[in-house]
Formats: structure tokens, C-alpha cells, sequence
């Protein structure tokens, strides 16, 4: 094995293949250093959160991943590969610059947007805030600060019986990060958060808003849902939960034409909570 | 394939050779075996062999030569039978042990064309076992135990085999070092002839077995080995071993040459 | 009681079930435990092997293994050397079952040598002449690099990703996937290789030798295209299998579909080979020792049949089912010729393996067979239950069919 080791020979053979056994070795070594070295730095640096999200969006069913572009009706089949950000992504730049050359966000006093928007199946979805995929809202307070909520439809899938756990003032948020979590009995439920920012009030559900956050001077909302898309993607949403209701061993449906109760877990307590709450929200 | 005759032994230099080289061989004649076993047993003596355990069979026992008994297929009173004691055959020309084995646990001794077996390297594996034609490796499938009294009796210039690895015959290897040490306290460069013989070939009364060097053109083995009569097993297989074997009946060299023929009247 | 290791969106079946299943598999492990204590404390007189049948049940069962696993190194070959994306459906479940077989292979290798303590022997004198050094160098490397591609679907369990560390070791550790898998190929088509000229080398042995290129006999890639064509009709059976014992819908019919077809094409090249190469060994590589090739086949009960079944039953009729129905046939037939093909390739280590040495070489020999001992055989059956076991608990806690949630979703993408 070492040319000191009694009975080693330099015939071309034996040091040929002594020399491929160690470069696949040193290969494999290579290979996992590296990734014991960046896991690392990783955990060093303060990209744990968007690790996680990468992490998880591999995971999510492809359903959920629907395109916002196919909500629109501007594509017929696409699934998102770029974590929901669409800042980065180069086919919403595209699509965004050829077929939208007016302001998409039409003011809420509008007529119509006021139908589309307030009140989509049952669920309120005003039209002033923007949306996020993890059931969350973004509101620009006059001070510039952003505040963050929870919408209707992730409201009533939460339910009454749970407790909000936030984090602390000056926390650091990052987008599709933690933003705060709900207690419910043994299981905790992640809240992804839509903007990156730090925190600098946390409310609750009585004061309407659960977190209010600094963004800075600079901050890009491009990738939330907004006005026209926001009725097809409750629309997917509640077939979605349709579908995982009906595959429940409890045989549940929703009720009235597929629309929510106030309390889902406490009307359907026979589901399987966890796995609907981490379907909702975005944590496979 | 090619029939590679091994009777051009390869040249393997050696930087300082004690010793002249050789090329040890054995001839058997088939027409003088009685098919006695004592070869057998002076080759267990010799070889510290421990007595195989009551649950042992003809098939896991160890036995460094053994005698296969065949027939001519023919009915009294045409049938004849041969003995042919087979031990290993110290193939010359690519050994199937030596190029098998993972840990260089074979080796032909270059001196002497002798394939050595280094117990305390092998690891047991088998896969000589499965490589050689004429089934001449045996496994130490249980450990070695001596009846009371008889480890008294055991051969001191052998090392005894540890359970798990695989052992054969090496032409009495240690005859040839203890007839190396009284040369070279003679002064002498080479072994006498007389002093080198393995212990079956010493052992046989009926003389069928010679022993000695290949290539000294004026020992009997050379001169028997080109022989008309002589043959050695399997040799189609280019495996040029160093045994030979000698019969004056036609059948017999038959059996002996070809490679797995007919369904003849056997027995091991 | 263990709902929160199971992965969110899947369900299991109740522990109380899982435990019923998992019971009968561990007292067959404890069994072939005791059997290995025996064969490691005794001595391999507990087996019924013997001087003749110097390999037996065990050769066996490693040759099928490995030539079963390497399902793992061909669908990561596919996924990430030539992104064949599709295959990432199965690929988390082609990497356990390839670590189950390749440890399960090493752990009855270990019981079958006779001084299993000298392995590092082999690493330390290597003789690279051998193919058995190949493959020892091989199967080490590459068990390791399995173990490696195991560990972030371990991971990835809804318990352990919790902790950041284990999280963010699995990302990084999935970014270098591609240079292990490409590692891995490598190795296997050596080891899978050597395999093959483990027994095409043996000159003392005419029913296996064969000629071929360079130092490698025919059986050395023969066995490559065997095995890379087995390698994904067992992990569509076993897929199936799985799918069919869950009750659950694991991968879309078109996964299926696909392995199918790469086990065809794989397969019709194998076949073809496999008969030329046969034919070249009846007409000029036996003639040449001086005998008849189909001699080997007169001694009962390995006639002509075998030949037969294995080049025709379980290697043209896969064959050709799987490349030119693996879009039209029904997905039933596709399983029964992928169970063809495993079948097949169980068959050509048999005859490599058993054939070979109860074959006599000296024309005063007979012809042998051995009958396993009890030991030997729950040794066998100790690394089936260990496979078991451990597919189990993977299935059970770790994400192995990322399509599952998906296609429980959205039915209609199927």
C-alpha cells in the first residue's frame, strides 16, 4: 500500500492502481470536507433561515408551487423553482415588463378590484396589502414601516386555540424565513415571513397586525401577490386543503360549496391538524 | 488457448542467488501406485496435520495429497483401476493461486518453482480454492487440536495452521531449508539431491514416487518427465504444473490429460 | 406516539402495525445473529461448505446483492451526471436500498472468510493482480460514498432537521452530490466489473474462464451491463412492491415507465452480448482446452435448460417486453418482467458461483453439489431481515418518494 510497506513493488500495475485508490479517496474526502466546512460557515453565518426555506421548498407538493404567472392566466402550467422570490426571477421580469404596462395595483377604492378584493370566497382579502404564499399580509404604514399580518384564510385554519410565540424587538427577519410561530397543543406552526426587516413591534390578534417591521429605505415587495391574483391562488389554496381534507381517514369536506368556517380545527377536530397546518403554511 | 509448454521455466533474476536455481518435480507412476495412503499419512506426520474431528467428512478434511481410485468403465474381467494421488501440482506458467489471491498470501518461491502458501497472511477468503483445477487447496475449517500427549509428537521445523485459512502441499518446503543449512555448513554451494526429498516421496513402498530437480539434466525426473509415457493433469489448461505422472496404459493417460470428460465409473 | 418523526403530508400506518411488521423480521435477525456468533466463534465448520465448494450460499448471495444495489449508482448516474430529473422520484430510495445491499454484502463477506480480522490485510499487501483486490478496494470506497449519499435523507427527518446543523450539512452535502455520484459511478463499473472477472479469470476453471480485452475477460463487462440492467428493474419492483404493501401511491406511472425502458434497452444490449459471448465460448474458448463446450452441460441437474431460461426466459422476454411495451403495456406486465429480470440476474451469479465449482475439472472427479447448513442459510436470511428492517424505518421516518405528497395532492398529474 506505501512504498515502505514490506512487499511493495513500483511494477506500473500496483502503482497505477495504488494511485487511482488514493485520488478516489482523497475525492471523496475532498467532497465531504467541503461540505462539513461550508456547513460550518453556514451555521456561522446568518443564513440558516434561507437554508431552511431551500431546504423545505424542495419538499412542498408541486401544487403549491403554482406560478403566480398561471393565476393571472398569462401562463397554463408552470411550477415555481426559485422559492417564491420572484425578484430574482428572470421569467417574472419578462412577463412583468411585456404584458403589464400599467400599474397592476389598482387603488382600493376602485369599484371593481373592491369586489375582487375584499371579500374572495367568503374569505376577507382586502385589496390594500400584499400577499405572501405562507398566508401572510404586508400593509406600508405611513411611517414606511411595514406591517405584517395573518390573512383570513390562514386566520381561520389556526384557529382560536392557538398562541402566537414571537421573536423578540430587533430581530433580523429574512423572506420565506421564520417569522413567527403559533403554539397549537404539542405542535408549533411556522409563519414564514414575507419581508426581510427587523422587528420593531409585535402585536397580536386582537391589535389586528402581528409584527411590524423595518425595512430600511430600500425595500422590493415584488414578490407578493397582489389584486387580480389573489382570487386563483385562494382558489388553489382551497382546493388544495379540499383535496388533503378529503384524503384524511376522517372522510371531512368543507362545507357550503367549499368555503371556511370561522374555526376550522375546532369544527373539524377529527383532522389530522399538523400535517394540514404544515400544508398551509408552508412547512413540509 | 494456447498449450504453453512450461518446460521453458522462466528466468528470474535474482540479484544474489545462494542457491543455483531449480525447478522441483515429482514423477508418479501410476502403474506402481497400490493406492496404499501411505504417502498420505507421512505427509500428515510430516506437516503437523491435526487429525481431522469425528465430524468431519472426505470433503472438509485435510489431506495435502490425496489418492482419487478411477476405473476403465469396463466389466470384470476387462475392468482395470488406477490410483492417482494428487497433491498440489506446483503449476510454473501462471499459477491460478498465485494471481488470485487479494493479499499475496501465494507466491512461487523463484529459486525453486515452489508455490508457497503464507498461512499467517491468508485471510481465508478462498478464492484460490475456487481457481484451482485439481481441487489441491485445502481450509482449515476447524481448529487445530491434538489428541493428549501426541503435540509431544509434533514436527518442530513445522508451523502448525491456525483454524481459517488455507493450507497445501509445498514439497516440504522446510526439507529443502534443512538441506540448505547443511550445505552452507559444508561450504558447499549446492544441496546434495539426497537430502532433499518430501516426506511422501520417502514414504512410498512402492517406490512409485521420484523426486528432484527439473532442470538438472541428469536427475532421473528430468529424464523420466520427457518421458514417452509420462503426462501431467489437465495440461490444455497451459498451467504447466511440475508433476508428473507415468502410466504404460493408454486409458489411464487419457483420464489423466483431458479436461472433464465423460461420466466414467469413479470414485473419489 | 412517533407521528412527529414521520414526515409532515404522509401518512404511515399506526405504530402498533408497524410493530407487528417489524417483529417477525427482528427474531429472524436475532436468529442469523446467533447463527453468525456461531460461524464466528466455531469456525466455518458450521456451514456445509467444504474443500470443493470452497464458495457457496454467501458468494452468492453477495454477487445478487451487489448486482441488485447497483440500481443506486445507475439512477444517480442518470440524475446527476445526465439529469434525468425525472429519476429524483426514486433516487432517495435507490440509494438506501443500494447502502442495504452493499452493507449487507460486507457484513456476510466479514462471516465468510475465514480470519475476517486480517481484512486490512488486503489494503496493506494488495495484489493487484486480483480481481478480488478490485473488488475489496472497490466495494469499501463505494460503501463509504453510499453511506454519504445516505446521510442527508437521514438527515432530512423532520426531527433531525431541526437542528441546524444537521440542516445546513445536508444542503452542503447535497451540493457536492454530483461529484460523489460521479465517483460512485466510477467505482461501480469497476467493482461490478471485477465481479465478473472474478470468475472469468479462473483458467483452472473452463466453464467460467473467458477470453477477452486486455486484462479483463468478458464476464468482467458483462457483468457491468447485467448489473446496470437489473439495477432499475429492482427498484421499480421494489418501488412497486412498497407501493402495493402501503397501500399508497409512491411514484407517477410514467417513473415506472421510464425504469422500464432503461431496463430494456440495457437488457436487449445484455442479451445480445451474452450470446455472442456465449457462442464465442462454445466454439472457440472451450474447443481450445480441448473439449467440448456443451459437456458442461450433461451433469444433472445444470442441463441445457439452464442455458435456456437465462438467455431466453429471464433475458429476451424481459427484454423485449420492457423496451418495446414500456409505454403501451400495462404497468402489471412491466413489474412481472422486472421481477424477470432480478430473477435473471439471480440465475447468472448462481451458475457463476455454484455451476462453476460443482463442475469437476479432472476427468476421474464427480461432479458435486452441497446442500446450505442451517447456519448458512439464516445468515442469508439475517441480511434480508436487516434490508427489511432498515427499508422500513427509512420508509417509516425518512422522505423516500418526494412524488408522494404531490401525487396525493393532485391526483390528476398522474
Amino acid at each position: 500500500m506505501l512504498p515502505w510497506v514490506y512487499g511493495f513493488t513500483w511494477e506500473t500495475g500496483n502503482v497505477l492502481f495504488l494511485t487511482i485508490f488514493y485520488v478516489v479517496s482523497g475525492v471523496i474526502l475532498a467532497a465531504c470536507g467541503i461540505a462539513a466546512r461550508r456547513a460550518l460557515r453556514d451555521l456561522k453565518s446568518t443564513r440558516i433561515d434561507e437554508i431552511k426555506w431551500h431546504v423545505d421548498f424542495e419538499d412542498i407538493p408541486s401544487f403549491a408551487k403554482t406560478c403566480r404567472h398561471v393565476f393571472t392566466g398569462e401562463l397554463s402550467n408552470r411550477v415555481c423553482h426559485n422559492g417564491f422570490d420572484c425578484r430574482t426571477c428572470k421569467l417574472h421580469a419578462d412577463l412583468t415588463e411585456v404584458s403589464r404596462p400599467t400599474a397592476p395595483l389598482d387603488p382600493p377604492h376602485s369599484r371593481s378590484t373592491h369586489k375582487i378584493g375584499t371579500s374572495v370566497f367568503g374569505l376577507r382579502m382586502p385589496a390594500d396589502r400584499l400577499y405572501h404564499r405562507g398566508h401572510t399580509w404586508v400593509r406600508r404604514e405611513s411611517d414606511g414601516k411595514l406591517t405584517v399580518g395573518l390573512d383570513d384564510f390562514g386566520e381561520r385554519m389556526i384557529g382560536r386555540a392557538s398562541t402566537p410565540e414571537f421573536p423578540s424587538v430587533g430581530t433580523k427577519l429574512v423572506t420565506n424565513g421564520t417569522g413567527w410561530f403559533f403554539r397549537r397543543g404539542e405542535s408549533r406552526i411556522r409563519i414564514l415571513s414575507p419581508v426581510e426587516g427587523k422587528v420593531v413591534a409585535v402585536g397580536g390578534r386582537g391589535n389586528g397586525f402581528y409584527l411590524r417591521v423595518d425595512t430600511g429605505n430600500d425595500c422590493d415587495l415584488r414578490h407578493l401577490l397582489k389584486g387580480v391574483e389573489i382570487q386563483p391562488w385562494i382558489m388553489t389554496e382551497l382546493e388544495r386543503l379540499e383535496i388533503a381534507l378529503s384524503t384524511e381517514e376522517a372522510g371531512v369536506s368543507l362545507a357550503d360549496g367549499g368555503e371556511l368556517v370561522e374555526d376550522m380545527p375546532a369544527n373539524y377536530p377529527g383532522a389530522d391538524w399538523d400535517s394540514l397546518l404544515g400544508e398551509v403554511f408552508l412547512e413540509p | 488457448m494456447a498449450n504453453n509448454d512450461s518446460r521453458n521455466f522462466p528466468v528470474v533474476a535474482e540479484p544474489e542467488q545462494k542457491f543455483s536455481k531449480a525447478r522441483y518435480g515429482m514423477i508418479i507412476d501410476l502403474d506402481r501406485c497400490t493406492g496404499c495412503g501411505a504417502c498420505l499419512v507421512a505427509c500428515a506426520i510430516e506437516n503437523n496435520v491435526p487429525p481431522d474431528p469425528p465430524t468431519s467428512t472426505e470433503r472438509t478434511g485435510i489431506t495435502p495429497i490425496r489418492v482419487y481410485r478411477a476405473d476403465n468403465g469396463k466389466s470384470f474381467p476387462d475392468n482395470e483401476s488406477v490410483f492417482f494421488p494428487v497433491s498440489c501440482q506446483q503449476c510454473d506458467h501462471h499459477a491460478p493461486c498465485v494471481s488470485v489471491c487479494p493479499q499475496k498470501a501465494v507466491e512461487v518461491d523463484p529459486t525453486t518453482g515452489i508455490v508457497g502458501q503464507i498461512p499467517v497472511r491468508c485471510l481465508g477468503c478462498r478464492y484460490c480454492m475456487a481457481a484451482c483445477p485439481y481441487h489441491a487447496r485445502y481450509f482449515n475449517w476447524w481448529d487445530p487440536v491434538w489428541p493428549k500427549g501426541m503435540e509431544e509428537a509434533l514436527n518442530p521445523d513445522v508451523s502448525p495452521r491456525m483454524r481459517g485459512v488455507v493450507e497445501k502441499c509445498n514439497f516440504c518446503f522446510h526439507r529443502l531449508q534443512a538441506a540448505r543449512t547443511k550445505a552452507a555448513a559444508e561450504g558447499k554451494r549446492e544441496i546434495d539431491p539426497a537430502d532433499y526429498v518430501p516426506a511422501c516421496v520417502e514414504a512410498c513402498p512402492a517406490k512409485a514416487m521420484t523426486f528432484g530437480d527439473l532442470l538438472d539434466e541428469d536427475s532421473e525426473v528430468s529424464r523420466l518427465s520427457k518421458d514417452r509415457i509420462s503426462f501431467r493433469l489437465l495440461e490444455n489448461l497451459g498451467t504447466g504444473p511440475k508433476v508428473y505422472y507415468r502410466s504404460e496404459r493408454e486409458w489411464v493417460r487419457t483420464l489423466g490429460e483431458e479436461v472433464v470428460a465423460t461420466k466414467g465409473n469413479v470414485h473419489g | 406516539m412517533d407521528s412527529h418523526l414521520v414526515a409532515r403530508g404522509v401518512k404511515r400506518a399506526s405504530p402498533g402495525r408497524f410493530v407487528m411488521w417489524i417483529i417477525p423480521w427482528t427474531l429472524i435477525l436475532a436468529i442469523g445473529l446467533y447463527a453468525t456468533y456461531l460461524c464466528l466463534s466455531r469456525g466455518l465448520n458450521q456451514t456445509n461448505m467444504d474443500n470443493r465448494f470452497a464458495f457457496g450460499l454467501w458468494i452468492f448471495l453477495d454477487l445478487s446483492v451487489i448486482a441488485l444495489g447497483a440500481g443506486a449508482f445507475f439512477t444517480g448516474f442518470l440524475v446527476y451526471i445526465l439529469k434525468r430529473d425525472e429519476l429524483r422520484a426514486v433516487i432517495n430510495s435507490a440509494v438506501v436500498l443500494g447502502f442495504i445491499c452493499y452493507s449487507g454484502a460486507v457484513l456476510v463477506l466479514m462471516v465468510d472468510v475465514g480470519q475476517p480480522l486480517r481484512a486490512w490485510f488486503t489494503f496493506w499487501h494488495p495484489n493487484v493482480h486480483s480481481m478480488l483486490t478490485e473488488v475489496t478496494f472497490c466495494i469499501t470506497c463505494y460503501l463509504t460514498v453510499l453511506a454519504i449519499e445516505y446521510a442527508p435523507v437521514v438527515l432530512k427527518n423532520r426531527k433531525l432537521k431541526e437542528i441546524p446543523g444537521f440542516l445546513v450539512f445536508e444542503f452542503e452535502l447535497h451540493k457536492v452530490m454530483p461529484i460523489l455520484a460521479g465517483v460512485g459511478t466510477f467505482l461501480s463499473f469497476f467493482h461490478q466489473g471485477s465481479l465478473g472477472g472474478l470468475y472469468g479469470v479462473l483458467q483452472g476453471r473452463p466453464f467460467a474462464f473467458r477470453e477477452g480485452i486486455a486484462i479483463w475477460p468478458s464476464t468482467f463487462f458483462l457483468f457491468i451491463i447485467s448489473a446496470a440492467a437489473a439495477g432499475p428493474s429492482f427498484i421499480l419492483l421494489s418501488t412497486w412492491m412498497v407501493s402495493r404493501l402501503s397501500r399508497k401511491k409512491l411514484v407517477s406511472e410514467n417513473v415506472y415507465r421510464l425504469l422500464a425502458k432503461i431496463s430494456g434497452a440495457l437488457l436487449t444490449v445484455y442479451v445480445f452480448l451474452k450470446s455472442i459471448d456465449t457462442l464465442t465460448w462454445l466454439n472457440r474458448t472451450a474447443p481450445g482446452f480441448g473439449l467440448s463446450g456443451m459437456s458442461f452441460f450433461l451433469w444433472a441437474p445444470f442441463n441445457v435448460w439452464i442455458l435456456f431460461v437465462e438467455i431466453i426466459v429471464f433475458g429476451l422476454i424481459p427484454a423485449m417486453l420492457m423496451l418495446v411495451g414500456s409505454g403501451k403495456l400495462r404497468l402489471g406486465w412491466l413489474v412481472l418482467s422486472s421481477s424477470l429480470v432480478c430473477c435473471g440476474i439471480l440465475l447468472n451469479r448462481f451458475v457463476m458461483t455454484i455451476q462453476t465449482l460443482a463442475l469437476p475439472t479432472l476427468a476421474f472427479d464427480k461432479f458435486m453439489l452441497y446442500t446450505p447448513s442451517w447456519q448458512e442459510v439464516a445468515t442469508f436470511l439475517f441480511v434480508v431481515a436487516y434490508g427489511t428492517i432498515i427499508y422500513s424505518l427509512s420508509f417509516r421516518y425518512l422522505r423516500l418518494f418526494p412524488q408522494e405528497t404531490d401525487l396525493k395532492q393532485n391526483p390528476r398529474r398522474s
